[in-house]
């Protein structure tokens, strides 16, 4: 192989750690975290949310750290063909390709919506998005929803066509960057990127934060809308709501999707360390990180902010809104009352969601980066060039059929959700089953910083499995039918579909191609030898 | 805001910050990684 990506190495523990946690910080841990808990039973959410951080989350997380620094010692970067070492054979391998399609298809639409960010922060930067604060509370938040469907082109198909060519620009500019860190490489793109984009984020958080928990009662007149209340409408528990299979569903999709598990990402970002780097504790650190930006930010900021200003009677509207209602509609509507400092704390917010989503987002072009290198021995400009055209075809379709982000939501669904499961399940099976979970778990203490508990050999191989199974099954049960059956009445759903469908045979003979090029190179893609030092 | 929901609130960001804080601390702590030397000999 001519050009390999294997001289690719991460120049410090901590950037590596970092990497990983700004993958999976996004816009989920600020947004989506406090609406599931709002409606899924308040503080009882966070015992369910717990015990599928520790028998889910974590746990295939050090697997897909493992794999890949194993993967890495074999001199694979790529999830197709690390799977397919662990999972002996060509069916791991190919089921693999879902490593590489999910943080692809993903980057499709996740730009996007980063250069929303962008957008909202500009404005913002720049003088607000025009939401009169004396206005009554429906006129503001239908200025803010204008705002937000012009921006993002949902009143009709094309972006521009539904008068928003800005949005275009910020997308060109969001691109841009993404690509340009990532082909500076690993170390000098990636980890240097977030090293102090990292840090930044958790500062414009703080300053929100503080905003927020020093609102007191901003309206005298309406005493019960204060912070105090606030949080106790995001944190006053309801058992009743551990009685319901709904909530702890909830929250093992939560805790999965926040931490990237099973997006592809952290297998290829692992494959970058050495044998003797620790993967236990630095797993265990992105997580907590990641944790932290959800229940210690998140937790605190979106319901309390929007509960102080807009009182127990707008909240349901405001949880039933979903992750981009409140943080696109409901939120310029409280920036709008915090008066002089309105602006200021919405660019700040608005400037750390953009944080959040572009660390997230040059997470997802290098796993298929790394997989184009490698399959097709191409170099790093080469393999650049095929992923960015790739990139520009699916986000312009994206961008193109905008109309009610139909488009981009099928893929989120199909991909960025059903997917995720299928990917993580595959990888515990792999590690846990085939590889063997006693090997696997030798191969992580390799270099370790802190040794797994003994029980997570237990955990690992029975109950993350079965955990995982059964939110899967009761997932699909509940979410399936819906989707297949609004697939075949929409015209703009069998369109993802089909780009999706696209992407994957592409990449299905691509390592086609790589597998035979592999097998040339004499290199031991089935698993069949231990790695060498 | 209820008793409960001050304990789930503190409970919850004591568990995060405090996993966080530990797990970096542990990170800080740890021997820094050393750059094998070129071998200038080739042997």
């Amino acid at each position: 192989m001519a050009q390999h990506p294997s001289h690719e190495a991460w120049g410090t523990r901590v950037g590596v750690i970092l990497a990983v946690a700004g993958s999976a910080v996004g816009l989920g841990n600020f947004l989506r975290f406090p609406g599931q808990a709002a409606a899924n039973g308040g503080g009882a959410f966070m015992i369910p949310y717990f015990c599928a951080l520790l028998f889910l989350g974590i746990p295939i997380g050090w697997a897909e750290w493992t794999m890949g620094k194993y993967g890495g010692r074999k001199g694979l970067h790529s999830s197709p063909s690390i799977l397919g070492v662990f999972g002996k054979g060509a069916i791991a391998r190919y089921l693999g390709i879902i490593g590489v399609l999910i943080p692809l298809a993903v980057s499709f639409y996740y730009t996007y919506i980063e250069a929303w960010c962008l957008g909202y922060f500009w404005h913002y930067f720049t003088g607000g998005i025009g939401v009169d604060a004396a206005a009554p509370i429906a006129e503001q938040t239908a200025r803010a929803g204008q705002f937000y469907s012009d921006f993002t082109g949902r009143g009709e198909n094309g972006v521009i066509a539904g008068g928003s060519l800005q949005t275009l620009v910020f997308w060109t500019i969001t691109f841009a960057v993404n690509i340009w860190l990532v082909f500076r490489g690993i170390s000098k793109g990636i980890e240097k990127f977030v090293s102090w984009a990292m840090p930044l984020m958790a500062v414009c958080a703080l300053i929100v934060l503080v905003r927020v928990l020093t609102l007191g009662t901003p309206d005298p007149a309406l005493p019960d809308q204060n912070v105090i209340n606030g949080l106790g409408y995001m944190w006053n528990p309801n058992f009743a709501a551990l009685s319901n299979p709904q909530t702890w569903l909830a929250a093992a999709g939560q805790i999965f999707f926040s931490l990237s598990v099973g997006f592809g990402v952290i297998i290829n970002y692992s494959s970058y360390l050495r044998k003797k780097d620790d993967v236990v504790l630095s797993g265990l650190t992105a997580s907590a990180t990641n944790e932290l930006f959800e229940v210690g930010f998140g937790g605190l900021i979106t319901i309390t902010a929007a509960f102080v200003f807009l009182g127990t009677a707008n909240m349901i509207g405001v949880v039933q809104g979903g992750t981009f209602g409140l943080g696109f509609t409901t939120l310029p509507v409280v920036f709008a009352h915090m008066g002089a400092l309105g602006n200021f704390i919405g660019a700040v917010w608005f400037l750390m969601l953009f944080l959040a989503a572009i660390t997230s987002s040059i997470s997802m072009y290098q796993p298929a980066l790394a997989f184009f290198q490698e399959s097709l021995g191409w170099t790093r400009k080469a393999g650049t060039t095929l992923m960015v055209s790739l990139c520009v075809v699916g986000s312009f379709l994206v961008m193109y059929y905008s109309k009610d982000g139909i488009f981009w939501a099928t893929i989120d669904d199909w991909v960025g959700t059903f997917l995720i499961f299928v990917l993580a399940m595959v990888q515990i099976i792999c590690f846990s089953w085939v590889f063997g979970v006693d090997r696997g778990l030798d191969e992580a203490h390799e270099g370790a910083l802190l040794r797994i508990p003994r029980y997570y050999r237990w955990i690992m191989k029975y109950v993350t499995p079965t955990y995982l199974l059964i939110v899967f099954a009761a997932f699909c049960w509940r979410n399936l039918g819906d989707w297949v059956r609004s697939v075949a009445d929409e015209p703009l759903r069998q369109g993802a579909l089909l780009l999706v469908l696209a992407t994957t045979i592409l990449l299905v003979v691509c390592t086609r191609v790589g597998e035979k090029r592999w097998r040339a190179a004499g290199l031991d893609i089935d698993g069949r030898e231990p790695a060498k030092d | 805001m209820t008793f409960l929901g001050w304990v789930f609130l503190v409970a919850s960001l004591a568990f995060v910050w405090g996993l966080t804080g530990w797990c970096f601390y542990k990170v800080m702590i740890a021997p820094r990684e050393i750059e094998q030397p070129p071998d200038l000999l080739g042997g």
